[in-house]
């Protein structure tokens, strides 16, 4: 019988939708243009070359490897890219992502990427073309609403912080902002910079969306252990009393 | 299910926090529980604080011939400010202050709170008295006690004993250098001079002043505090130096000793070595720090030397709340910020733990949760299971209040600042329900565990490490890691990374033994050390001094201005 993993304990929509986003099976709500993309992460003009970091593997005479033989490169790899990142900060107000999940997301299903997880934004560095198919796969997928969630190189501030009155988060570089229109607009790219042209990142969720596709436990939301007074524990932290009772009694070893 | 305390006593804090930004928006329904608000991006002249600095500036500019603090140089053009820049209130007094006035190079409060710290050294005098009588067959009684403590008043702070034509410190530079002993022998310390003595009776509740005496016994100990202005100019390192040699001088010259015997030799090295008491341990190379600087300086010591709890014994959360603020200031804010790191970042993290009420709030909704279920403070089993159930409640309490009042989760808007203050009130919980400070310390990493489990994000990188992995470490015997947390300190392997934890752990530290109502953590000579009313910081009231220092009505000692032309 071939293994199903199970990725995630719990029966509510943040349960069902960590495991989502953990497995990479994801609803895809917009398909934002490469150009645009690449655009908005700033390392390169649509359309220019790549930069490399050496020639390509092919032209290297890689040493005889097992593990060379085992595993195929990465297209950048192959192609000798940099190292290239994308940057999401998340709102706490019910973003579709959080920084665990899209971490999760890179670390099972991209390949050759390095997640770091932090609690106001969350970063994927790889190989510059990889990087880019992994950030464009992020924007158009559910993972990310273009009002709750946005790339931010530097300067992230924001996750935490109440909305702006048109639900958009706060960006204290406005890197987004919402058009008369309905639509929300990248205007700089990750690091601050203006774009040549404004990119239209399409229209955020409503609230209810935001509200069934989000992975966050919030007591306005799916409750994670009830509210003061009225406790009731989700399958995940029974889970997870579990694995720290584990890790405190290994470390006793008096051995 | 127990619940007793919900008084959101944050509340205050954020309504002086937000007032301002009520008053100009001008909007009748802006309410502290609203989840959208206007940014008016008013920049850095919304703030009077940073009004200062750019005044400051601009006159200095044509004095220094070169560009220095201009905040339109942030973020490619774009100034501090595109939200409101709040003020803080310190927890549990009513002193609101700027940001600016928490980092430490603005607060000369905080300043001496760590020169208090360096520039004190505890010396026995026994040792020394065994040389002089064994050795010597010299006298030692409490008169020639009291006339060698006024000797050594005279000469501590630098003056001459027994050599002509010297130099010597100005007085008034000077003035904080003090030097008292404290002894568990009341018929000795009935003997001394009342203006030499830390009268641990007068100092200390009576059931702590008999623990202490127990402990102390009959031996007795000196008190020294050297001048702040020489650590300021040297460092932690020299305390001992400076007071090993004004202590042999000044036994030299009330016992009437040869200045070159050999006898002189066993004095210097009991008050250097053998009967001295550093604040705090000498780093390994790689930390190129020598004692009495703040990476050494273990938790229990720092629980020890702030002195809440025997002013305020009956409440266990502000005993702890005090040592926290201590802690957070010192090993947040001068070690890894600035001795490790550098910069201005870890003030912002470590502000969380003593502002704004908020750690206060989740810390009394533990005790009273754990009080009305077990009864009291210590009672609880010291078991996995109480840490498992308390620090669920807590953290899961603190979450609440978080999502309940956006406004408060703006005003911690750092996940690391959310991370320590909501695994610190289940820590501290914990330890107090159980007076046990292992057990707080799992309470510690289960709340971070649910923490990130809840909302997808933790703190920095590095929490990955030193929270994810670190419940491995609470009961371990590994030789490295396996001390009980009193003993543990700034440079604990896993420990020396991270802000928003330190200050946190010597509060874990003091919980405990608040929670037992001891007298002391780890160590009672500390405890009656920094009990000396000769101090310049405030130790029994941390945060209010730091209040003080934050709305400038603190004064420090090592003052320059005497011997300066004025500005």
């Amino acid at each position: 019988m071939a293994y199903t993993p199970q990725f995630y304990p719990g029966s509510t929509s943040v349960g069902i939708n960590r495991r989502k986003h953990m497995s990479g099976n994801l609803e895809k709500l917009r398909d934002i243009p490469e150009a645009d993309v690449v655009a908005i992460m700033g390392h390169r003009a649509p359309g220019a070359d790549y930069s490399s970091t050496h020639p390509p593997l092919k032209e290297m005479g890689e040493p005889d490897c097992p593990i060379r033989q085992i595993v195929a490169p990465t297209a950048g790899a192959a192609a000798g890219d940099r190292v290239r990142y994308s940057q999401w900060t998340d709102s706490m107000y019910f973003a579709p992502s959080i920084p665990y999940w899209r971490s999760y997301w890179g670390a099972i299903n991209c390949k050759g990427c390095d997640p770091g997880t932090l609690s106001g934004r969350q970063i994927i560095e790889a190989r510059e073309r990889d990087i880019e198919a992994y950030t464009k796969a992020q924007y158009d997928s559910e993972m990310t609403d273009v009002a709750l969630c946005s790339m931010r190189g530097c300067t992230v501030h924001g996750h935490s912080l109440r909305l702006e009155e048109n639900g958009m988060q706060f960006d204290m570089l406005a890197r987004t902002e919402m058009g008369k229109d309905g639509n929300v607009y990248g205007v700089k790219d990750q690091v601050g910079i203006p774009l040549d042209k404004k990119v239209n990142l399409g229209k955020p969720m409503s609230e209810a969306e935001a509200k069934k596709r989000t992975t966050i436990f919030r007591v306005d939301g799916v409750q994670m252990c009830g509210t003061v007074g009225a406790r009731k524990y989700d399958e995940a932290v029974e889970a997870l009393h579990h694995m720290w009772e584990l890790r405190s009694k290994w470390g006793y070893r008096p051995e | 299910m127990a619940v007793k305390h919900t008084k959101k006593l944050f509340v205050k804090a954020l309504e002086k926090k937000f007032a301002t930004e009520v008053k100009t928006i001008g909007s009748k329904d802006a309410k502290l529980e609203g989840q959208t608000t206007s940014y008016l991006r008013l920049g850095p002249e919304q703030n009077a604080r940073k009004r200062e600095f750019m005044e400051a500036a601009a006159k200095l500019s044509g004095k220094r011939g070169m560009t220095g603090y201009n905040p339109y140089v942030h973020a490619g053009g774009i100034p501090l400010g595109q939200r409101q820049l709040v003020p803080y209130k310190l927890s549990g007094t009513e002193y609101v202050v700027e940001g600016d006035d928490l980092h430490f190079v603005n607060n000369p409060a905080m300043q001496q709170m760590w020169d208090d710290v360096r520039r004190t050294i505890v010396v026995g005098l026994d040792m020394a008295h065994e040389v002089l009588q064994k050795r010597l067959g010299k006298e030692v009684t409490p008169e020639t006690i009291n006339n060698y403590l006024e000797i050594l008043n005279h000469a501590m702070p630098g003056a001459a004993v027994v050599q002509e034509h010297m130099v010597e410190t100005h007085p008034a530079l000077v003035d904080d250098c003090n030097v008292r002993v404290f002894t568990g022998d009341d018929a000795l310390a009935d003997e001394i001079d009342d203006q030499y003595l830390i009268n641990i009776d007068k100092m200390f509740p009576a059931e702590q002043a008999e623990a202490l005496k127990a402990a102390i016994g009959k031996t007795s100990w000196q008190a020294i505090h050297v001048p702040t202005i020489v650590v300021r100019s040297c460092d932690g390192g020299t305390t001992s130096r400076w007071s090993a040699m004004q202590l042999c001088m000044t036994f030299i010259d009330a016992y009437n000793m040869c200045a070159g015997e050999a006898a002189v030799a066993d004095l210097a090295y009991a008050a250097k070595h053998a009967a001295v008491l550093q604040m705090s341990e000498m780093l390994p190379a790689r930390r190129a720090r020598g004692p009495n600087n703040p990476g050494g300086l273990s938790f229990g010591f720092l629980a020890d030397m702030v002195q809440t709890s025997r002013v305020a014994a009956a409440d266990p959360v502000k005993v702890s709340l005090n040592v926290v603020a201590a802690g957070a200031m010192l090993y947040d804010q001068i070690w890894l910020g600035s001795y490790m790191s550098g910069g201005v970042g870890f003030t912002q993290y470590a502000t969380a733990a003593y502002t704004n009420d908020v750690l206060d709030d989740f810390c009394y909704y533990g005790a009273d949760f754990a009080a009305d279920k077990f009864g009291g403070f210590a009672k609880a089993p010291a078991l996995l299971d109480t840490a498992k159930e308390l620090a669920t409640e807590v953290n899961a309490y603190g979450m609440e209040q978080y999502e309940a009042f956006p406004t408060l989760l703006e005003d911690h808007f750092g996940g690391s600042q959310r991370a320590s203050v909501l695994a610190a009130a289940s820590a501290i919980t914990a330890a107090i329900a159980t007076g046990h400070s292992q057990v707080g310390l799992a309470g510690w990493y289960l709340s971070m565990l649910l923490h990130k489990e809840g909302w997808g994000r933790l703190g920095f990188f590095g929490y990955d490490l030193q929270d994810q992995c670190g419940p491995t470490n609470v009961f371990s015997y590994q030789s490295d890691e396996g001390n009980p947390l009193e003993l543990r300190g700034a440079n604990y392997p896993n420990y020396a990374m991270n802000v928003g934890h330190q200050g946190e752990y010597a509060g874990i530290s003091s919980a405990a033994h608040a929670g037992r109502m001891d007298a002391f953590a780890i160590n009672p000579l500390i405890k009656v050390t920094f009990a000396n009313p000769g101090l310049v910081f405030d130790w029994a009231d941390v945060r209010a001094c730091f209040g003080k220092g934050g709305a400038r009505e603190f004064r420090a000692a090592g003052d320059r201005s005497l011997v300066m032309p004025a500005v």
